[in-house]
């Protein structure tokens, strides 16, 4: 019995040391230790013993029992550590070769533009607010103080669809509509397409602008002045120059001009703006002895040109992917 | 306007330096350059339509003036000798239109003389061309002073001048050669039988000076700026004169430009002056009203304190009338010059003391503001999510114009609606609103692949407008296009081309980021611009909100495309972020998975089965799993394989074996029930 018992010992131990793999090692387990294994039913043949013998044998199967279960372990960890290794040694690729991507798209640099001016304006606690492309007469021109007839509509190139509606030629009408609805006072910013009957090198027929409106109690002209240059700072991320010369539009007096002197020192016209004109107030109902504004309207693609450099205007609707994806 | 400086040199004493005068025009509002015209500096102007006081020589003097750079001399009226006393009677129907109306006849002078070289000169580096004698004096008086003068043969006249509003198509053909028909809106000058010309825009052909024309008479007006505006545009004409004559000349300066014209034209040619005829009429001259200037209103409005000996010596150099007034509130009663036509309220003389004070004196300040935080940020929110999410699964914007041709807009799948057509295009291309983004999407397309792209994916954000009861109705939606295969060319990954699935995919992927999954469906539909069979509608709650779908071959065979473009349109107002999200606590218990494998018939959708099999409403299937449809080799003709894999899960605890074998059996028995379907 006894040796029996250390015949099964020698040739499990042989059996555990001639293993290759990890597979192979838990069917020599299996085969030894498991339920039905060798080991086991040495373990259940204690019954048919002399009651007597069966301490001493019983310890001796399980003494065999732990040897194997340790060698079993041990080996289990030297077939592990192979298997890593081997893994390791299989694993090299060449790193080199591109990655798998899939593409990716960009938005357009006008909406880029766009989407900082409307940033920066919430920041100074703008609400941004837009209005219909097709407009009537009132909002484009009357409502902002140019009537009909009125040499400052020839500036404007419209183009009509019949005698009350019309492409709208600025962003303007939204001041309208945004004081109609909202009262006073007010602070919105309003971007958009607008069109006019010019093309060529710097004009298309449809371009963006933004609008800005701020009504309130005690606003002047420091403010406005102020509000454009943070505006520009930031927008270009650096100190700019700017220059504000009087102009004219119908809808705000005093009006102004703002340039910005490039880097190579030309001034450059970027905006248009000014305290918003008493008669508007009036047209609205709004009291200007109680209330003051101002306004200002900037060109989208022309920050957007000086911004990057960019010399053609017409670019920026031809989608030319070449052009579009410089802008990631 | 051109003025070459050396015209404005004859009123100093020393010549202007141009870059200086330029710098401090521009800075006090007048925006001009210098060009050089035969070595010769001009100064270049481009006038806002306010300050029609400054289209001549006499208003860039006194807005030099105005700026610190007062002339010696000032334009003096000379006076003429008088030879005879023939006039031609003038007729005014109405004294509104035509306030003041002055004419002289100059008969005989030396029809032979050419125009002096240096009137000729003068007049090229103003940009205009020499004519003849005549009208280039006529010319040279209107660059001088403002005043346009109109000039016309006399022995073409019949009888009298009638100023008078046209007969309703009233005909004549102008100096441009174009004949012009009128009506009673326009203003014109005739004789007893004949229109000799529109007033304040142009002179007819037949009544102008030509070779044989020794006898004149000699026009100045000042024409009501309301009679005249916007009269040269509905013809489609531009003239000096109507430049000036609507935006408003002096008038109280056609004397004088009568009698300069006469001078000159003595000078060079000699004649035989006539009296200056006078028809006018002082009620209807326009009178500048004196204007309240308040002082808290300059401060209130530019935000600084200008010293009143300031305010009044900027008013004097404008040549106002400035007098000391007590309001009950400090304050000035200021008149304008005559000139000014754009000077009527107190806000009009608030912008002209700042813009002479300088724009660059008045500092920059921060207001303090209410702000109330976090207003209308969702707008915002929406497009960053709308963009980062359709760059991120390979979209490029892009942006076309609004307008297109009449043959790309036929997209619309509404037939009760009309395009907008403009009425004055660019170009037939650019003629009536679009009413879908795709025609601009698959232009792009084209364009890009001429320059030898491949793959794409574009998609554009805009509005697409209709005509609804003759009303304007737009609205804003998102739309997009892929082409060609899914992947960039690369190792390692296949090369499949995009289908119809990939972009329902990232389409569900869109109304997945707003929330929608659950409310969105997709329904086979016919759209014109797409394949049949391939085309769906994209339904929220049963409400159609967008389209998607192969691009019609018959489209794609006329682009030469070599694959069918996939296109979507979604309506922009259809995605709305969540705000009233909500976090529901739930347990973890394991889920069971089971598998069901039928055979349909190729016609049936497999929407159907999977609307069935919901329809039990079996509480513990979470998910149903579409994760093979097969056709062909082992499968009957007409028939295709559907494997589904079916999550089961409780949210209370761990199902058995037998409460799941138990649904199964359930819904084998309900496919077979409804649709005849055996599972395998």
């Amino acid at each position: 019995m006894t040796n029996s018992l250390s015949e099964l010992n020698r040739q499990a131990e042989e059996d555990i040391s001639s293993c290759l793999s990890l597979k192979e090692l838990d069917s020599v387990r299996v085969f030894y230790l498991g339920k039905k294994g060798k080991v086991s039913l040495e373990l259940k043949s204690l019954s048919k013993l002399n009651p007597k013998d069966r301490p001493e044998f019983g310890k001796k199967v399980n003494e065999v029992k732990k040897t194997l279960q340790k060698l079993i372990a041990v080996k289990k960890a030297e077939l592990n550590d192979k298997k890593i290794k081997a893994s390791i040694d299989r694993a090299g690729i060449d790193v080199t070769l591109p990655g798998k991507t899939k593409p990716i798209g960009q938005i357009h640099p006008l909406s880029i533009t766009l989407n900082a001016i409307e940033k920066i304006f919430i920041n100074a606690g703008f609400i941004v607010d837009d209005g219909p492309e097709i407009e009537d007469e009132y909002h484009n021109f009357t409502a902002l103080n140019i009537p009909q007839n009125h040499p400052a509509r020839a500036m404007h190139d419209t183009f009509y669809f019949d005698t009350q509606y019309l492409l709208r030629t600025h962003t303007s009408p939204i001041q309208i509509r945004s004081m109609e609805r909202e009262g006073v006072p007010i602070r919105v910013i309003a971007p958009g397409k607008v069109y006019r009957r010019d093309s060529d090198i710097t004009h298309t027929p449809m371009f963006h602008q933004v609008e800005g409106l701020v009504i309130d109690r005690n606003i002047n002209f420091t403010h406005l002045k102020g509000i454009l240059h943070d505006f520009i700072n930031v927008f270009f991320n650096d100190d700019m120059s700017l220059r504000f010369r009087p102009s004219y539009f119908p809808f705000t007096e005093p009006s102004a001009e703002v340039d910005l002197l490039s880097k190579d020192g030309q001034w450059l016209e970027i905006l248009g703006c000014g305290m918003v004109h008493p008669n508007v107030l009036d047209n609205l109902g709004i009291d200007n002895r109680k209330y003051s504004g101002y306004a200002f309207g900037m060109g989208v693609e022309r920050l957007t040109m000086i911004k990057y450099g960019i010399n053609d205007i017409r670019l920026f609707f031809e989608n030319d992917l070449n052009f579009l994806s410089q802008f990631k | 306007m051109k003025l070459p400086i050396e015209w404005l040199n004859e009123f100093y004493k020393q010549d202007l330096d141009p870059g200086k005068i330029v710098e401090k025009l521009t800075l006090s509002g007048l925006e001009c350059e210098v060009t050089t015209h035969q070595k010769r500096p001009v100064l270049d102007f481009s006038l806002t339509p306010n300050r029609a006081d400054c289209f001549s020589v006499k208003g860039i003097l006194q807005e030099l003036s105005a700026v610190g750079k007062k002339p010696i001399k000032a334009l003096q009226t000379p006076s003429s000798e008088i030879h005879h006393k023939d006039i031609v009677p003038v007729e005014i129907k109405s004294y509104k239109d035509c306030p003041v109306f002055i004419t002289r006849v100059i008969k005989n002078y030396d029809r032979k003389v050419k125009s002096p070289k240096w009137l000729q000169e003068r007049l090229n580096l103003c940009g205009f061309k020499s004519v003849n004698l005549i009208v280039d004096i006529a010319n040279m008086v209107m660059l001088e002073t403002g005043q346009p003068l109109h000039t016309y043969d006399l022995d073409y006249i019949n009888s009298k001048i009638i100023v008078r509003r046209a007969k309703n198509k009233e005909a004549l053909t102008i100096l441009d050669g174009s004949q012009q028909i009128l009506d009673k809106d326009y203003l014109i000058i005739a004789d007893r039988d004949k229109p000799l010309g529109i007033a304040g825009i142009m002179g007819s052909l037949e009544s102008g000076i030509s070779e044989s024309t020794s006898s004149i008479l000699l026009e100045s007006a000042y024409f009501n700026p309301e009679t005249i505006m916007g009269k040269a545009r509905m013809l489609n004409l531009s003239s000096e004169a109507s430049l000036r004559f609507e935006r408003g000349v002096d008038p109280n300066i056609q004397n004088h430009a009568v009698e300069r014209f006469t001078q000159l034209l003595n000078q060079e040619a000699g004649g035989e002056n006539g009296l200056s005829h006078q028809s006018m009429s002082k009620k209807d001259k326009p009178q500048n009203k004196s204007i309240a200037l308040r002082k808290e209103q300059i401060q209130r409005i530019l935000g600084i304190t200008i010293p009143n000996k300031k305010i009044k010596s900027i008013l004097l150099k404008l040549d106002m009338d400035v007098q000391e007034k007590d309001f009950g509130y400090q304050g000035w009663s200021i008149t304008a010059p005559s000139y000014r036509f754009d000077i009527k309220d107190e806000c009009d003389l608030i912008e002209e003391i700042a813009r002479i004070y300088g724009f660059e004196n008045i500092p920059e300040s921060q207001e303090s503001m209410n702000i109330s935080l976090g207003k209308n940020t969702e707008r915002l929110d929406k497009r960053d999510l709308i963009n980062n999410l359709l760059c991120n699964l390979g979209y490029s914007e892009v942006i076309n114009y609004s307008f297109v041709s009449p043959s790309m807009n036929t997209s619309s799948n509404n037939s009760s609606t009309d395009v907008m057509d403009l009425q004055n295009p660019l170009s037939i291309d650019m003629s009536v609103m679009r009413n879908s983004l795709w025609p601009g999407l698959l232009s792009n397309l084209v364009y890009n692949i001429k320059r030898q792209r491949k793959d794409l994916r574009l998609f554009e954000v805009g509005k697409v407008f209709s005509s609804l009861d003759k009303s304007p109705h737009e609205i804003t939606v998102i739309s997009g296009l892929t082409y060609g295969n899914v992947n960039n060319e690369q190792w390692g990954q296949p090369n499949n081309p995009n289908d119809f699935y990939n972009v329902k995919g990232d389409i569900q992927t869109l109304l997945e980021i707003f929330n929608l999954k659950s409310s969105v469906s997709f329904k086979e539909t016919k759209h014109n611009m797409l394949c049949p069979g391939r085309t769906a509608s994209v339904n929220l709650n049963n409400k159609v909100v967008g389209y998607v779908g192969e691009l019609n071959p018959e489209i794609s065979d006329d682009l030469k495309l070599e694959f069918n473009p996939i296109l979507f349109e979604l309506n922009h107002n259809a995605l709305k972020l969540s705000s009233d999200l909500k976090y529901a606590p739930s347990k973890y218990f394991p889920y069971s998975r089971r598998d069901l494998s039928l055979i349909l018939n190729e016609d049936i959708e497999v929407n159907k089965v999977i609307k069935l099999i919901e329809a039990i409403k079996i509480k513990d299937l979470q998910e149903t799993i579409i994760f093979d449809v097969f056709k062909g080799d082992k499968i009957e003709k007409g028939r295709k394989s559907v494997s589904i894999g079916l999550i089961f899960q409780s949210k209370s605890r761990t199902l058995n074996d037998d409460e799941i074998d138990k649904h199964m059996l359930k819904i084998n028995q309900h496919l077979l029930k409804k649709m005849k379907i055996k599972v395998r």
